[in-house]
């Protein structure tokens, strides 16, 4: 036992010893990470994980400036295209890009316009299943996608080798219609720039469009790729060890100001506790502080914080049409006092009843420790055109007014039986559930509300199969502009809408012309309009716009909180 | 005995067949759409689960989709696994050898410590030692495994920077992935490559961070055996042939050590063999706690995010881990005690 506790000692003491050697390497930044990355193939990445790491291994043609949406920085071009300049053609239909000179890929190979050229057409026939390409297929091409129930779109190929060409210095894109988004999406990492004779080496397409099909889709983990990249980004992908870390190296080479940091080490650190032991030891200097944790953060010493609205929002969505086809959530799917009909939510008055029975305000104090603002509709802060409409505040004499006139009077004598969703592990879905439920319930014992969780797959399987009465969801931005948050929860064919059964002609007539409108002005009259129709009709109602937060250790700086980045992005060369 | 080793490999086909087709049928209660939706993320891409339903065939009947699995696996094929973005094998082979490492030291501190404290209680039975044994037992025991595991990380690591979470420092990874020529990873275990490599630097430092997980691991785990082995040794030093013994005069020494504790083994050697074939699994409090990427975190990743290439790999392997474990309990039951004949 002696021997034992003099071994222990000696461990304790030596260790002590060696303990200085840990200390943090200047040239080095730590970041921590959640999640595995998906893929590294751009055609492919379309999470956090994966794209913050793509964004500082490749280049795309321009990028958001700072902490601005609707300004951009040119980064493979080499001016941002406008009308003005003749980058952008009067009708809103072409897109000519001024090429960098002087540019390397990680490989030593001289980037031209061929390879930008390449790089677009590769990814958009690449298309992987599950992949970012729809944001480039719809204004290039008119399709959301280059396969339609298993099978390639005939002439789709051509669509897109029509869309992309080189032209001297310049590379010039063709739109299908006007598409005003299209800057921003060009920002995002789905049109990074990759080197054509590597990429082809390595199995990507070959360059011919006849060949174009053996390309397409291919199966995950199979996308060439996958874990191998080559781009003219300000870091190179030295060690990859997928579910633990990624390393990245300074490109010195790289056309631009050289990035501060030399190695950039990336880790996956999935508890909470050991993160933030690790980030106030100093050996992690960069990670997104969820929101429950934020309050406890401002408490400590030596790290700097930030926090900052995310381009995302959550709705409570109404379902006007419910699958009523085996439904468990409905009772006995007539207005008898124990289910609902089909149209329970058709009712404008049953919807305005539910959205005033959620109390906002608690839910952003209490639930959101403060980390958020309640929008007025979908078309969140940060956007475009943002309009504040008419929005259903807590208000419980207002649910009872709604209630008594809704269905001619027969709910409020009849009751009704019905279940509300929400997806497990999100705390203010829940929270604004179980408030609808509660509040309602509270009004009559013949409102019999039942709130019920379901895991994310099985929660959306079942919102796509209208089978969830009120179901409480999120939409993020994948470019900042109205249109990306009309269509989905507006649009008679948009992801939420076509689901709750919403149809509003007069809705899907502005969100086209909103989308194939260049000028400013009447952008802006459309958008309102859009606006004013989600507050009229109620299809939803918005509960919160996140904020998102980020820490980092005292002394780094560079870092500009922009709305389209939540917490879990990184552009480590602008760190100082 | 060789044809009892025969027999139970054979034994273990049959095993490891009802193994994987009852975590098949388990796994297929999901609906076909639910096991598509491991494959997205957002709810931009949910419009393509209905496309990966049909292309990885989710919709057909089992056995066409189990033939097609066993298929691939006899091909070597485990699938994709979404979770650790590589292939199956190739995900195993890096998690594992994480959980191995830490488990090769506390798994042997783990059986001798305690088979040895055990045997003290058991012989000074009501005695100061025996109760102070039993009530460290309990409360090992008794502690939730991420509590005792965060305590030990908030003053060694929080207070005094040392033993940090991690499998290994940066300079020394950034070491190896530098001079891969210099270095050789021959198992994946640190401690291991090390001595093979002869770079003490690099032994001492896994050491480091191995000794908050260990610790932990040890003082959790230990109990049960502790408390097997003591009540064996009660039921031994309580037969005839003891009280025969002491009449002849033999010393308690002899008595208790030679003849008690050979006896009282039987029921311990069965639970540490438990004991190791549970350790492959991981220890998952542990793992996540001080950020080891082993084969535990692996399987509760991939168990609630539905990554089911993953989930029916790794049980395929713990079957095959159970089954080989059993074999050699039943072997080591025979060595140490002649009267059991295998045949």
């Amino acid at each position: 036992m002696k021997k034992l506790f003099i071994f222990l000692a000696s461990v304790f003491l030596c260790s002590m010893l060696i303990a200085p050697a840990n200390a943090a390497n200047k040239d080095t930044l730590v970041s921590a990470s959640l999640a595995t990355i998906n893929s590294m193939d751009p055609a492919k990445a379309y999470d956090d994980s994966s794209a913050t790491k793509l964004y500082n291994i490749y280049d795309t043609l321009v990028a958001f400036k700072e902490s601005y949406t609707d300004q951009f920085v040119p980064r493979i071009a080499t001016e941002i295209p406008t009308v003005k300049n003749g980058g952008i053609s009067t009708d809103g239909k072409t897109y000519t890009f001024k090429i960098r000179k002087g540019v390397k890929f990680h490989n030593g190979a001289d980037l031209t316009p061929e390879d930008v050229v390449y790089s677009f057409k590769r990814n958009l026939i690449a298309d992987c299943e599950g992949g970012p390409m729809a944001l480039l297929l719809e204004p290039l091409t008119g399709a959301t996608g280059t396969r339609k129930d298993g099978k390639i779109i005939s002439g789709i190929f051509e669509k897109i080798d029509k869309a992309v060409e080189a032209k001297n210095d310049t590379v010039v894109f063709h739109l299908a219609a006007p598409f005003p988004p299209l800057m921003g999406i060009l920002t995002y990492t789905a049109g990074a720039i990759i080197d054509k004779d590597w990429s082809i080496k390595n199995g990507c397409w070959d360059g011919n469009i006849a060949n174009a099909a053996k390309f397409n889709g291919p199966d995950t983990g199979k996308e060439p790729l996958h874990h191998i990249t080559n781009g003219t980004g300000p870091y190179y992908k030295k060690k990859w060890e997928p579910g633990k870390e990624m390393i990245l190296e300074r490109f010195d080479d790289h056309w631009g100001a050289k990035p501060v940091y030399k190695t950039v080490r990336i880790k996956i650190i999935t508890e909470w506790s050991t993160r933030k032991m690790m980030f106030l030891n100093g050996d992690v200097n960069d990670m997104e502080i969820p929101a429950q944790y934020y309050a406890e953060m401002e408490k400590e010493k030596g790290i700097t914080l930030y926090k900052y609205p995310n381009l995302g929002v959550t709705c409570a969505m109404f379902t006007q049409d419910i699958n009523m086809t085996a439904n468990p959530y409905v009772g006995s799917g007539k207005l008898d006092g124990n289910g609902v009909p089909s149209n329970f939510f058709a009712d404008r008055d049953v919807r305005l009843a539910f959205a005033h029975a959620i109390d906002y305000k608690a839910i952003i104090n209490e639930v959101a420790n403060g980390l958020g603002t309640v929008p007025a509709n979908p078309i969140v802060d940060g956007l475009p055109y943002q309009k504040d409409t008419f929005h259903p505040q807590y208000d419980m004499e207002k649910v009872e007014k709604h209630l008594k006139k809704a269905f001619g009077g027969k709910l409020w004598k009849k009751g009704f039986k019905v279940t509300l969703f929400h997806n497990t592990g999100r705390e203010i879905r829940r929270v604004a559930a179980t408030m609808m439920a509660e509040n309602i319930a509270s009004l009559s014992p013949k409102f019999k509300i039942e709130v019920a969780a379901m895991d994310w797959g099985e929660y959306l399987t079942a919102i796509q199969q209208n089978r969830l009465p009120v179901f409480v969801v999120g939409w993020g931005a994948d470019y900042p502009d109205p249109h990306n948050f009309a269509f989905p929860y507006l649009h008679s064919d948009g992801f939420y809408s076509k689901y709750i059964g919403y149809n509003n002609p007069e809705a899907d007539r502005l969100i086209k012309l909103g989308i194939e409108t260049a000028q400013i002005d009447k952008r802006r009259e459309i958008y309102h309009k859009i606006q004013e129709i989600w507050a009229k009709d109620i299809p939803g109602v918005t509960v919160i716009q996140r904020l998102g937060a980020k820490g980092f250790t005292k002394g780094i700086s560079g870092f500009h909180p922009n709305p389209m980045y939540q917490g879990t992005y990184s552009f480590f060369y602008h760190y100082k | 005995m060789p044809v009892f080793i025969a027999r139970r490999l054979i034994f273990m086909v049959v095993v490891l067949f009802g193994v994987s087709i009852l975590m098949f049928g388990i796994l297929m209660t999901f609906s076909p759409e639910r096991r598509a939706a491991a494959f997205i993320k957002s709810p931009q891409q949910v419009k393509e689960i209905p496309k990966l339903v049909k292309k990885y065939g989710l919709d057909q009947p089992f056995y066409i989709q189990y033939t097609r699995w066993i298929k691939e696996i006899s091909q070597g094929n485990f699938g994709w696994s979404t979770v650790a973005s590589s292939p199956t094998l190739d995900a195993l082979k890096r998690y594992l050898p994480v959980t191995i490492e830490m488990n090769m030291f506390s798994l042997p501190i783990i059986i001798v410590l305690g088979i040895w404290l055990g045997t003290i209680a058991g012989i000074h039975r009501d005695t100061f030692i025996d109760h102070t044994t039993r009530i460290a037992a309990i409360i090992g025991w008794s502690l939730p495994t991420f509590l005792f595991a965060l305590i030990l990380l908030m003053f060694f690591y929080s207070q005094f920077q040392l033993f940090p979470p991690g499998i290994i420092s940066d300079h020394i990874d950034d070491f190896i992935s530098n001079n891969p020529e210099q270095f050789i990873q021959y198992t994946g275990m640190y401690t291991i490559d090390g001595i093979l490599n002869w770079n003490f630097a690099v032994v001492w430092d896994a050491l480091m961070h191995l000794v908050l997980p260990v610790a932990t691991q040890v003082t959790v785990v230990i109990a049960i055996l502790v408390r097997v082995m003591r009540s064996s040794i009660l039921e031994e030093i309580s037969k005839d042939y003891v009280i025969t013994a002491r009449a002849k005069g033999v010393d308690n020494h002899t008595i208790n050590h030679k003849h008690v504790k050979k006896n009282a083994l039987l029921p311990a050697i069965t639970v540490a063999g438990w004991l190791v074939a549970l350790s492959i699994e991981g220890s998952v409090a542990v793992e996540f706690i001080f950020n080891r990427a082993g084969l535990g975190l692996l399987l509760v990743n991939a168990a609630t995010q539905l990554d089911i290439p993953v989930v029916l790999a790794i049980s395929i392997f713990l079957g095959l881990i159970y089954v080989v474990v059993n074999l050699i309990i039943d072997i080591l039951y025979a060595v140490i005690d002649p009267r059991i004949r295998l045949n």
